[in-house]
Parts: structure tokens; sequence; C-alpha cells
């Protein structure tokens, strides 16, 4: 099961991604941990300096941008 | 399948097999929107005075000519400039700027902040993760701070609207006095060792190594730029539009030399109480540059106008409430009076020798 965060401090962007990602995770019927992280000192660990940004398994993916649910599911390995 | 020219290293893939195709409709989009644009002056007229049947002359008259001639006008070099800025962004992110100036000695420091700023994309959001970013990787207090007065009020929003409106000598006096501004703000704040003011639980910060950068292929930077376009200018047409009619109303109906009784450049109060009223103002660029623009047809010195535009978009309390997360008291306050000093001098500058 991934673990997938959406790192930002709750602007309108960062809520925007997350529900991108929620949006790809239920229409793709996949079982995922999907949390809104707005720890600054969460960002600074994973190293990330433009929001939103979303994390997949620890990894960051995308970084300072909305991402496309296309991208996403890609990203997640949805076909 | 043909093999096409590989510009990014990647194997060929499909959609790279419709690049040639985005690329030609580019162009023909390009070529019709420049066509439009130089023909701008004369469809005005033709709306305002042969299909509405305005008087010449009436201020009616004036304001829909001015309206119908600056919304398409500024939307289209709006559009143009934030995709060309989309692309270069593709290839400057905060992390690669973060790299290139941990390390740096302050001064040059400084002044690379500062450039990096102009195109670095920033939202006032993340403003706190950039701070925390810079200064945790060794990046100086001072050039940091740079970074953050340079990024919001340097943009390419505001340099595109002062150039529509204003002409290319007033867009560049912006960037130079921006860049100025955030290049010594940062410079004195460096040379005061406010270190200790930063909030401590910053500096036990842990960095942690910045994601490497997957290389990108042309159609993604253009997919970037596409996307930055769709985001920005969806965010701000209607800004740009509400605030050209604003200033279409100023245009036609104001009397000219109206405002230079008190917005001139001989009301030596003028300045300062147009930094101070910026403050709380939070507009964007797009907002505030047609409204600045009319006031400025009407008398009001330049130095003024340039000095109010600083401080809205520069000084703004969000942010400032944002940065005090990391700030304490002594600091943003030091900050915002640098800041606010660096913007009264600039209007001064040029109420006097303009």
């Amino acid at each position: 099961m991934h673990h997938i965060e959406v790192l930002g401090p709750g602007c309108t962007r960062c809520k925007e991604t997350f529900r991108v990602v929620q949006q790809v995770v239920e229409s793709a019927g996949i079982q995922v941990e999907l949390v809104k992280e707005e720890s600054y000192e969460r960002m600074a660990a994973l190293g990330v300096m433009s929001t939103p940004a979303v994390v997949i398994d620890g990894t960051v993916v995308v970084s300072g941008r909305i991402p496309k649910a296309a991208e996403m599911r890609e990203l997640l390995g949805i076909s | 399948m043909t093999t096409l020219p590989d510009i990014g290293g990647q194997p060929v893939t499909e959609e790279r097999d419709r690049a040639p195709l985005h690329l030609a409709a580019g162009i023909v989009i390009a070529v019709l929107a420049i066509g439009l644009y130089t023909q701008l002056a004369r469809l005005s007229e033709l709306v305002t005075y042969s299909m509405l049947r305005l008087t010449r002359g009436t201020h009616l008259a004036s304001a829909v000519e001015f309206f119908v001639f600056e919304v398409p006008k500024v939307l289209l070099l709006l559009v143009g400039v934030v995709f060309v800025v989309g692309l270069l962004r593709s290839f400057l992110t905060p992390e690669r700027a973060r790299r290139a100036l941990a390390g740096k000695r302050e001064a040059t420091g400084n002044v690379l902040a500062a450039i990096f700023g102009i195109a670095t994309p920033f939202c006032s959001c993340s403003a706190v993760p950039l701070f925390i970013g810079f200064v945790s990787a060794g990046v100086p207090l001072g050039v940091t701070l740079s970074f953050l007065v340079s990024a919001p009020m340097v943009n390419e929003v505001a340099l595109v609207l002062l150039f529509g409106l204003f002409g290319w000598k007033v867009a560049a006096l912006y960037l130079v006095t921006g860049l100025s501004i955030a290049i010594a703000a940062g410079w004195i704040i460096g040379r005061l060792k406010l270190e200790r003011h930063v909030e401590p639980w910053v500096w036990a910060m842990q960095a942690g190594e910045a994601p490497a950068d997957a290389p990108k292929r042309w159609s993604e930077r253009f997919s970037d730029a596409r996307a930055a376009v769709r985001e920005i200018v969806g965010k701000v047409w209607p800004f740009v539009v509400v605030g050209i009619a604003v200033g279409a109303g100023i245009h036609g109906y104001v009397p000219t030399n109206f405002l230079a009784a008190f917005m001139g450049r001989d009301a030596w109060w003028a300045v300062p109480l147009a930094v101070l009223l910026g403050v709380p103002m939070y507009s964007n660029a797009a907002g505030i540059i047609p409204i600045v623009e009319a006031l400025l047809g009407k008398g009001a010195a330049l130095g003024t106008v340039l000095a109010f535009m600083m401080s809205v978009i520069a000084l703004s309390l969000p942010e400032m409430i944002i940065l005090r997360k990391v700030l304490r008291p002594v600091l943003l306050a030091t900050f915002v009076a640098i800041v606010a000093a660096g913007i009264l001098v600039v209007g001064f500058i040029f109420n006097a020798v303009l």
C-alpha cells in the first residue's frame, strides 16, 4: 500500500493538489494511505522548498505545482 | 515510426511524435496574437466610434476607447510573457537557486539571490519552507532575505503591466530599483547580525537533500509553461479587467492634473503616505497597475506611484504574518523598516529627478 503525503501550509493550491490526488485514488479504487502534511519540519526534512508537493513512499515526486490527474495515475502505476 | 531528433535525451515516445504539430500550432497562434496586438488601436477605434457610435471627445467615448484598447493589449502581453517565463522556470527551480547560493559570500550572494528572485516560482505560502530550506543549507540570512524581497516584488506580471502601460523605460526603472532594494535590504540585515532573532526551531531543523531534478523533455517544459499560463492568467485576468475598468473611468472622467495637488512631486508627504497606504492593501501587480496608470495620467508623480506599487506588492500584511513564523518580531520589524525605507528612497529620487 502506498503512503502518499501532500505537503503544504494550507493554501488554495495545496488544497487543490490534495483534491486531485484524492480523486485519482478514489476513481482507481486503490487502497492508499493519504495524508495532508502541514508541518514545516516534514517539508524541511524532505528538502521541499516550494509547495504544494506530493510525496509517495517518502520520495518527492511533485514540487511547487499542482499535478495533473494523468500524471498522478502514472506515478502511482495506475493504467 | 520515424526517429525524431531528440532534445531531452529521452527515448522517443508517442507524445514526442506530436511535438512538431504542437510547435506548428504554437507558431500560428503566436503570429496571430502579434498581428492582433499591432491592430489594437484601430480595433478600439472601430468598436468605439463605428459600432457603438459614441461621439468623439466625450468622457464616455474616451473611457470606452481606453478600456477596449487596454484589456486585450494587457491580456495578450500577459499570456505571452507568462508562457516564456514558464519555460524559463522549468530550468530554474528553488533547489537550483539554493545550490547556487549556498556557500556564496555575501554581497555576491545578495546580488545573485535578487536576480534569482525574478524568475523563480514563488507564492507567499512557500515563503516559510523556502526560508528554512535556504537558511538550513547554509545560505546566509541576508542573502535569503534578498531573495524573499525580490521574489514577490520583481515578478513578470508586474514587469509586463509596467511595460504594456508605461513603456519600457518605467519597466526597466522598476526592475533596477526593485533589485537594488532587495540587494541593499539583504546586505544591511547581514551586517546587523540578527541571526539570533530567527526563531530557534529553524536552526534546529535538519535540511534534507533536495530531490534530484529529473531531466525534462521539451514537451514537458512546454506543457509546464501552458499550465503556468492557465494558472497565473486564469487567476489575474479579473483583476486586470476590473483594474482597467476603474482606470478607464478615471481616464474619462477625472480632470487632468486633478491629482497633481496631492500626489504631485511638490507634496513631500505623498511618498510616505503612498507607502503607508500600500501596506494593508493586498493586491497583485495585475490589479494595481492599471489604476496607477490612470493616476499617473492625471498628474500624480511617478516616484509616488512607483512607491505605492512596490509597497502594495512587497509589504503585504499576509506575507508578514507568514514570515512571523520564522522571524522574531525584532528581525521582522527591522526587515519591514529597511524595505520600506528603500521604497521611500526610490520614491523621493524619482520625484526629484524626473
